[in-house]
Order: C-alpha cells, then structure tokens, then sequence
C-alpha cells in the first residue's frame, strides 16, 4: 500500500514541497545575505514554501556565535524583508539556524562546518540533502568548492551548489571556473545564478510570447523593425569601486542580464518548460550572437552631471576610482541573431549607470503600416506599432497603437494600452531570490544559466572587448542624468533609426 | 482594506441604461485619474438577509481582482415593480506606481418582478470576453427560473454549503449543476487545510473506518464524502458534532493533529476562489459521495 500513490493528495493545491534540506550560506555576513537571501527565506517561510525540516548554516569569517548571527539575521529581515515581521514566523526559521566563523584557509574551519552539518541533518533528519550558497567573492570559489568536493565522497542524499556572478572575467576564466566547479559536482547540481531570471516580469516574456496566438506569428523579421532592450540604472557605482574598475558595463550588466533578456526574447518556443528544453533554446540563440563590427559597439563613461536634482560626480571621482580610469560605465551595441527568424533585424542595447532613471524595458518595434490612407498630416503624430516589456519599474505590458483624435477630420496619434502588473494582479510579486531559492531546494534550474550558456556570452564580450584594446576613446563622454553619449544616438541615427523616447 | 477614493451614483427605477451612463460619468468626473483594469464580472446574488455579510466578504475584493462588481437584491415580495441602482468606483494606489486602478460595483434592487429574470438584467452589464463568477448567497432555489438563468450566465458558481440546512440533502440538487458550469464551495475550501491534513496520514488512513468532525455539517459531509470517493470506500462512517468552525478531526478515534497557521479570513477563501478557473473533479465527486 505504502508504495501506490497517495489518492488523498489528488487535488490538493500541494505546491511541491522541497525535500527537507540544510542551506549552507558562505558569505553570511555580506551585503547579499542581509538584503536578499535572508528577506526571501524569511518570505518562503512565512508561504509555508520551505521544507518541513530544514536548517541554515551562515560561513563568514567574522567572528560570531549562533545567537549573534540570528540577532543579524533577525535585524536583516526587519528592515529588508517585504512583509510585515512575525515573531512566530522568525522563531520557526531561526530555530535551526547556526554560524561557523572560518575563512576556509584552514582545514580545521571546514571540518568544523562538516561536523555541524552533519549534527544538524541528524538532529533533524535531513536526509543528507545540502544547498551550499556561494554569496562570496569568486576569488574564494576554489577554495570553498574543492573542500566541500574532498568532503561529498559517499555522501547521502543530494547536493546543490548555487553560484553568483560573476561566472569569469572572459571566456578562458569562465571556462577554467566551469571545469573547477564541474571537477567536483554535475552540470544538474550547479545553479548559476542570475536574479533578473528570477523576476516575473522576464518570465512573463515567455507567458507573454508562447500563451497568446497573436504574438507568435508576427515575432520575426517579417513584421519586426528592429528591438531595443535597456537596462538603465540612474545610480553609480555605489561604493563597489574595487568590483567595478575589474568588471564595466560590460561585465556586470550585458555579459549576463542584458544578453539574457535578449535570449528569451529572440529564442524558439521550447518543447516544454523543463530546465534543459528552455535553455536549449537560449544557448542557440547566444551561438547565433555575433555584431558586425567595432563600430556597432559604443562606450561611454559618465561625467559629473545631475541626477533627480542633486549634482553627482564624474566616475572618476568616485571614491576608488582611478583618475584616469578608462573602465566603461555605458555601452549600447547593435547586435544581429544570425537565424531563419531574425536574420537582419538589428537588436538595439543600452544599458549603464548614472543615466536619466531607473529602467529596465524590452521593446518590440514593428514595421510601420505598409500604406496608411490618410494625408500625410493626418498621421504626424503616429509612430510604428510597439511592443513594451516593463521588466522594471511600472511591471507591465504596453502596445502603442495608433487612434484617431476625437473630432472633426483624420487627425491619428499614438496612445498606449497599458496592462500594469499591479493593476491586474494584486498579489504582491516575489523577489527574484524567493523563486530563485526555490527552485534551487526543488531543484528545477530552469530559470538558471547553464555552463554553455556562459561560455557563449563570453564569447561575444570577448570579441567585443578585444577590439577595445585598440582605440582609447575621450572619458568621460556623457554628463550623469542623460541617457548616454552621442554616439550611442549616432549608433540608430545610421540606420535610420532613433532609441526609444522617454 | 478601504478604497483610496470612491465616488458613487444612486438612482432609483432605473433603466440599464442609466446606470451604464453613470458609471461612465463616474469614470470621466473622478477627480483621480484610474486605470481601467479588470479581470472578471463578479455578480453576487444577495438576497436581503445576507447583504450585511456579503458587503464585508466584498469590501475590497475589488482591489484583489479588479473587476465589475454586480450585487443583486432580489425582493420579489417589494410592492412595486423597478430596479433601483447604486454605482460606485472604488480606486486603489497601485503601490510603487503613481497610478489608482479602479474596480466598478454595481448594486441593484430587484424589486417586484423584476426579480424574476434576473439573467436579462445582468447580460447588458458583463464586461466581454472575461469570465463571470457568481456568488450566490445561502442555499439556491433549485429549479428556480432565476438561478438557472444566472448559471447558464457564469463560468463559475461559487457558493458556501455551510449556509444551507438538511445537509447532505441540497447536495443532490447541486451535483446536476456540475455538468452546467464550474462549481466552488466555501465549506471546501475551508477544508483544504484539514485535507492535507488527513493525506498526510497515508497509507494509514486507507483503513479509516469513522471519521468524527467537529465542525460545521457541510464540512463534516464533505470531508466524509471526500475520504469514501478518494479511497473508493462508501463504508467510511460520519459521526458529526456541530461546531461555527472546523475545529478537530478524529481518524478512528485518534484525534488528528490541528492544522499549522490560521484559518483564512472569509474574504480570503472568496479571493482564493476567484482565481479558479477548471472544475474541480474532487470536490464533484466528494459531494457525489455525500448522497451515495
């Protein structure tokens, strides 16, 4: 009996509950666990989406006991959690929770975390099953990931690993992270993480794509002008100098975010939604990448300038920032999917910091109507079909059509159809993290990226990047508060074409 | 939860007409600019003793599913024969957006005989191409021309079984609606904790003999019926001591364990029930086997 299927849970709005486990944070004591990892275990808690069984263990170097790391943690969720705080609901979390202070240059600090672990999944049988969170610099993955490969020999139950970015520097490094990581655990225990994946409002690309009829048939060369994807941020770089001056625009936002908005917008409709059917179809999208040239690529580095009405300083004179730094904060490329469906239609990104606001969008600009029959000053104020994603802020959808103006005569201009997420669905939407989390305990890696997936952005920002070692262009050559240098407008402005008003 | 604004039109032996307009009137007067957004028609069918609750089971539920609210009155006893209307626009702040969405209730009296075809009255009022869920208060007039009009209208039916009396008795009446349209029961949902509950006692529980519920009779009835048509077993005995709630279940006297959380709040199991869309085969054939 015990081996036939329950019939008592046919029906049950059961979500599946993940396996009872122990999450391993290393890096507990950094930014990210306070502001993001914490918050949405506490949120998961608080759905009742944890296992029943389930214990954390924070690894940082700083000197603390248990009681001090759940005091942390606790302030941690008071001020950054998105729901109101419980006593009861903290309580349940933070009762199996513990902190091993190490640096992991010893072997007596991973033995330490061995054994604690281990006390945990016997106390609380936890049927060997691990989650290690790597929330740490990547200078300290070898480290962490050999000992914890030495110690799995004949381990029990299952292990997963999770990996923040920055996944490399360049191809060789992400390929050289890869085979480390790969030396010690399988393709389908390493979740890379990349939190824009995390956001409904990407996934909504799909829903939004391959839920509706109407999409589909005319997302392809044959009706669309070109796409524009930004990722705008109107902050600088808020302290992360040292991170920054190594990385650029180029590393921290399109090696990764921006070419992953781009794969879910151009890819084919997957068989299904499992983990390798998805990213089978973005890995081919990110192979067929390529741009045409240097000068489909454009940098920039923002000058002092204004921001929401307070004078910001140049990027130079960012606190860690070398004077002559030549470290892009902006780039907009052109870029072309080499395939049946987009071949010629120019992808048009931008993305950088200190720019005119916050803004994350996806727009889908489609071929002007083929011969409107009204007098021409009829449609001045009519611009081509768009198709907007609002990945962040405003989460939504919206369709600039052209409408005629109330009155006497053809007067047509254009309005938007909006849907807001917020104003169709009143449920408050989850962090990435909270999904993220999730799906990494359930093990589901759908909305992960996937080795190959890597090595492929790599591939292309190597190429870009290679070509930049040649020229020197004048930073800073965009004022803080605008929307990017010249050049990036020059960039459309050849093609007949202009970015996206504001 | 209260509107962020709210402005409202009465009128009385109104023609559809009207209360059409007033409504656009609302709309293009309001002195806060809202979004439009809906996703549904939500009518409610209230006869006079069960506004009050009504009202409190959908004040905001028009912020959790901006929609037309349609709230009908029938009181077919009334000496005269009209409709009188309120309308109303609830708006509410979209939080991290600088936009309201606004939610549309309508509120009708259905005095005299225009009680009697309730369906036509509605129709002109549904909001196209989006679903329509109705709420209908306290045990339908099976048969009744106004409640088969309003069926063969909506997408879902949602009613709580816990206001009906002579239980399991009406069950039989409701399972011929199941091939009419989609069925929702409050009492269910109210045992959705418990069921799970209960299936995480298998493989044990297959072997239940009685199950004791302290509770209300249309939870009692149902968990019963769903435990003899989920194990295919019509010999599972009911002992049922009346309670308001569903407070203790006993699987052959061993008291089950009380649920985790809280219960859901009476607005939140209407909410729940207003984001489903299929039939529920279980509940179906759970109250089939109340009758069996």
């Amino acid at each position: 009996m015990s081996e036939s299927p329950n019939p008592l849970e046919e029906g049950l709005s059961l979500r599946r509950t993940p396996d009872p486990c122990v999450l391993v944070i290393f890096g507990a004591s950094g930014d990210l666990t306070h502001k993001k990892l914490m918050p949405a275990l506490y949120a998961l808690m608080v759905r009742r989406l944890l296992p029943p069984r389930f214990a954390i263990v924070g690894v940082a170097r700083t000197e603390a006991d248990d009681d001090a790391f759940r005091k942390d943690m606790k302030e941690a969720v008071r001020q950054h959690a998105r729901d109101d705080f419980r006593d009861d609901v903290w309580e349940e979390l933070a009762a199996n929770m513990r902190y091993v202070a190490t640096d992991f240059a010893d072997d007596g600090g991973e033995d330490k975390l061995e054994q604690l672990v281990s006390e945990l999944d016997a106390e609380n049988n936890l049927g060997g099953n691990r989650v290690y969170y790597l929330a740490v610099p990547p200078v300290a993955f070898s480290t962490i990931v050999d000992a914890l490969g030495k110690r799995r020999s004949g381990a029990k139950g299952w292990t997963r690993l999770i990996v923040e970015k920055p996944f490399g520097h360049d191809l060789a490094s992400a390929r050289e992270l890869n085979a480390m990581l790969e030396e010690h655990f399988t393709e389908d225990q390493i979740f890379r993480i990349d939190h824009y994946l995390g956001k409904e409002t990407v996934q909504n690309m799909l829903a939004l794509r391959f839920a509706n009829g109407i999409f589909e048939p005319i997302w392809n060369r044959q009706f669309v002008d070109h796409v524009q994807i930004t990722v705008a941020e109107s902050i600088g770089i808020e302290g992360r100098a040292g991170y920054y001056e190594s990385a650029g625009a180029i590393r921290d936002i399109f090696q990764n975010h921006l070419l992953q908005l781009l794969a879910l917008t151009a890819m084919e409709p997957p068989i299904d939604f499992t983990a390798e059917s998805v990213r089978n179809e973005k890995v081919k999208v990110l192979r067929a990448l390529h741009t045409p040239g240097p000068k489909s690529v454009v940098r920039g580095q923002y000058g002092r300038g204004y921001v929401e009405g307070v004078e910001v300083p140049a990027y130079r004179e960012e606190e860690g920032v070398a004077p002559d730094s030549m470290t892009e904060t902006y780039v907009a490329a052109k870029l072309f999917v080499d395939n049946w469906r987009w071949a010629d239609t120019p992808f048009y990104v931008r993305m950088g910091k200190r720019l005119a606001r916050r803004e994350t969008t996806i727009a889908i600009q489609f071929k002007r109507a083929p011969h409107p029959p009204f007098e021409e000053t009829s449609a001045e104020g009519l611009r081509p079909n768009v198709l907007i994603v609002h990945v962040q802020p405003d989460e939504g959808v919206s369709l600039a059509i052209g409408a005629k103006v109330p009155g006497q005569g053809m007067q047509i201009r254009t309005v938007h159809m909006d849907f807001l997420y917020g104003g169709a669905f009143r449920t408050a939407m989850p962090e990435a993290y909270e999904r993220l989390i999730l799906d990494t305990l359930l093990g589901d890696g759908t909305l992960f990226t996937r080795a190959d997936e890597v090595q492929e952005q790599w591939l292309l920002v190597d190429a870009i990047v290679g070509a930049w070692q040649r020229d020197r262009p004048g930073f800073p050559n965009y004022a803080a508060g605008t929307w990017g240098p010249p050049s990036a407008d020059d960039l459309l402005h050849r093609d007949g074409r202009s970015w996206r008003r504001h | 939860m209260s509107a962020a604004g709210l402005e409202r039109w009465l009128g009385e032996d109104v023609a559809l007409a009207d209360v059409g307009n007033a409504m656009a009137r609302l709309r293009a007067e309001s002195p806060v600019e809202g979004m439009r957004t809906s996703v549904m028609t939500h009518i409610a069918w209230v006869p006079e003793p069960w506004i009050d609750k009504a009202r409190a089971a959908l004040s905001g539920m028009g912020e959790r599913h901006p929609s037309r609210t349609i709230v009908l009155i029938p009181d077919s006893d009334a000496g005269t024969n009209r409709i009188d209307a309120t309308a109303s626009l609830e708006r509410y702040a979209i939080p991290g957006v600088e936009q309201n969405i606004s939610s549309e209730v309508i509120e009708l009296r259905l005095l005299g005989t225009r009680a009697k075809a309730p369906a036509s009255i509605v129709e002109p009022l549904l909001i196209s191409d989006l679903p329509v869920f109705l709420r209908w208060r306290g045990e339908p007039p099976w048969g009744a021309p106004e409640l088969e009009q309003l069926v063969d209208l909506t997408d879902r039916l949602i009613v709580d079984s816990t206001e009906w009396d002579d239980l399991p008795f009406p069950y039989s009446h409701l399972v011929e609606l199941f091939e009419r349209t989609a069925v929702s029961d409050i009492a269910w949902a109210r045992t959705s904790r418990w069921r799970m509950l209960l299936a995480s006692l298998w493989p044990g529980i297959a072997h239940v003999r009685t199950i004791r519920v302290r509770g209300t009779a249309a939870q009692a009835h149902l968990l019963a019926g769903w435990l003899r048509s989920r194990l295919e077993r019509d010999d599972i005995a009911l002992e049922h001591v009346e309670a308001e709630r569903l407070e203790a279940v006993e699987v052959d006297g061993e008291p089950a364990a009380f649920p985790p959380g809280d219960p859901p709040l009476p607005s939140d199991v209407l909410s729940d029930e207003l984001d489903r869309f299929t039939r529920d085969r279980i509940y179906e054939d759970a109250v089939r086997a109340t009758i069996a």
